[in-house]
């Protein structure tokens, strides 16, 4: 449907567009995300000719548009941008007739559409019809910007970063609406954002940019399993495949810096951290920082003994888990085991940590809900 | 004799003329300020240069210029109006000018993106917006080249300044306000009209729909 091949664009110096190839399929809604400069905005002016770039073609419905009429292009193209644009001397029924009058509709049809569309975001024709855009909330506005847009029934609508400025709850509301448009209409929408939430909501296909390039073009949930780069993980943020369940390990789940003693201390030094600290058991290391074993308090208790070094005491041995293991046979181990942690160690036998059930939730937590769940 | 039948007669012409002379120097200077004004809008380049010196141009006192015109064109009415529509331009290319440029780039874009060609954006987006501006530029205009018009006169060529020269020179109080009154009412009299037409056409878009 929208084809860019070997487009480049540059300003002076700076490269913004650079040989870029790709491709949107009809009915897809695309979204063109990156940092500010990274070129998805010229990449979206460009589809409409409100950019000329400097080389390569592209092409919408297989016709290289360089040798379209811009006007007429623009006609075909609905367009959406961030700071609304309505037009102020015009009531909100002359703005979303502004294209089928260009393109010489019937008056009476032009009304018909404009009552249709206005009926389908929930605004009445009696009521706001007659207004001006000064009269409308800031939301109210911008579902009016996006009827303008889909007014003449073109095939492809652009979006440049239409909902970023406005307040969450309305942005939120406005996504919806967007993607039921979209199921709706089945039309090609692409979208320009910097807000990755927005692009995994709404994408069929997000287009991650990094200076001109398209660091990767994948479908939201390939985004999330398999970024392409650092760059593409650090927008997803902790959404990243990272903590995918599936690929957790011990490390993931333990919780780190356990406390744990030397063989050599004594009795009364390890129950006194014991009740200080508020815990029941006490994890023992040889000279060597080796994992030794562990103390109960129970086992203290049996053994009768008050003073002496704690290694002289029998020590229990509590399962234990590598690192790098898998975290699902942690959880096993943890489970089928009396006790009430599995025992994360590190490749050379030093203790790395422990996994609990309450670690083990939390890990789930964040790796579900993200990091801010804790 | 009265005043009235004295110079009854005499004062409504120079009215008439005095209201001549205005009407048709602010319509020229009104139409080449706003052919100048949207050209200026357009080329940035030339408007930077033109702008300024149309400030400095502007504080030439109008009876040097209106002079300078005479000795040029000679003693005919049409020097006066071509020297009062000069001075007529400057106010409403500014605000043509300024209102052009204050159009929101987002608008322009939208304007551009919703596949308007340039005049289209021009006429139905641009200069509806600039509207109040430039209104606020005849209006000024106008009330300047009432009394810039009693100027014209007092070198001869009718219109109320006649009275006020008369006056001076004759020490004749009651000609001078039998010309300065009258004048002072047109001036007041054609800001009220152009405020009413400038409330009427910004209300226009409303009216144009309801009658759809």
């Amino acid at each position: 449907m929208i084809e860019f091949r070997n487009v480049s664009k540059s300003y002076g110096k700076d490269l913004v567009l650079d040989n870029l190839s790709f491709e949107i399929k009809e009915g897809q809604f695309a979204v063109l995300i990156g940092q500010s400069g990274c070129g998805k905005t010229t990449t979206l002016k460009s589809i409409n000719r409100l950019i000329e770039p400097d080389s390569g073609h592209i092409f919408v419905g297989g016709k290289d548009i360089s040798q379209a009429d811009p006007v007429k292009l623009r006609r075909s193209i609905g367009y959406v941008i961030q700071q609304i644009g309505l037009f102020p001397n015009m009531t909100i029924a002359q703005n979303i007739g502004v294209v089928p009058k260009r393109l010489k509709y019937e008056k009476s049809e032009i009304l018909r559409i404009t009552r249709e569309l206005m009926n389908m975001v929930g605004l009445s024709y009696e009521e706001y019809g007659h207004k001006y855009p000064s009269e409308l909330s800031g939301g109210q506005q911008q579902r009016i910007g996006v009827l303008r847009a889909l007014a003449a029934s073109p095939s492809i609508v652009l979006m440049d970063e239409p909902f970023g400025a406005l307040d969450p709850m309305t942005r939120n509301t406005l996504q919806e609406e967007i993607i039921r448009l979209h199921k709706k209409l089945n039309k090609t929408f692409v979208f320009v954002t910097h807000d990755m939430d927005e692009a995994l909501k709404l994408a069929d296909v997000i287009i991650f940019m990094d200076s001109g390039h398209i660091l990767q073009m994948a479908t939201p949930e390939e985004m999330l399993e398999n970024p392409a780069s650092d760059l593409i993980r650090s927008f997803m943020g902790k959404r990243v495949a990272d903590s995918s369940p599936v690929h957790l390990t011990v490390a993931d789940f333990m919780r780190p810096d356990p406390i744990s003693v030397y063989k050599s201390r004594s009795v009364r030094e390890c129950t006194a951290i014991m009740a200080r600290r508020n815990i029941d058991s006490l994890l023992i290391k040889n000279d060597d920082d080796t994992y030794a074993g562990v103390i109960t308090v129970n086992g203290i208790k049996k053994s009768g003994k008050t003073t002496g070094p704690i290694g002289e005491l029998p020590i229990s041995q509590n399962a234990v888990s590598y690192v790098g293991e898998d975290a699902a046979e942690a959880f096993d181990k943890l489970l089928n085991s009396d006790n009430d942690y599995v025992v994360a160690l590190n490749e050379d036998n030093t203790i790395a940590g422990i996994v609990t059930k309450t670690s083990m939730a939390r890990a789930m937590a964040d790796a579900l809900w993200g990091g801010d769940a804790s | 004799m009265t005043f009235w039948e004295l110079y009854g007669q005499k004062l409504i012409a120079a009215i008439g003329v005095h209201f001549l002379y205005v009407l048709t120097a602010v319509s020229i200077g009104f139409i080449v300020a706003l052919a100048l004004g949207i050209f200026l809008s357009r080329v940035p380049g030339i408007a930077k240069v033109v702008i300024p010196l149309i400030s400095v141009f502007q504080t030439i006192p109008g009876i040097v210029f209106i002079a300078l015109l005479f000795l040029w064109l000679g003693m005919v009415p049409a020097a006066a109006v071509a020297a009062l529509a000069i001075y007529a331009v400057f106010p409403i290319l500014k605000n043509t000018y300024v209102g052009l440029l204050s159009v929101p780039d987002s608008l322009l874009e939208a304007a551009r993106g919703c596949g308007m060609s340039k005049m289209q954006s021009l006429f139905e987006v641009e200069l509806p917006l600039a509207t109040p501006s430039i209104i606020g530029g005849l209006r000024m205009s106008t009330v300047y080249t009432v009394s810039w018009a009693v100027l014209a006169s007092m070198i001869g060529l009718g219109g109320l300044g006649e009275f006020i020269y008369i006056g001076i020179a004759t020490n004749n109080n009651a000609l001078i306000i039998a010309g300065a009154v009258p004048s002072g009412i047109m001036a007041i009299a054609l800001s009220l009209l152009i405020d009413f037409v400038k409330k009427k056409m910004t209300h226009a878009p409303a009216k144009e729909v309801a009658s759809e």
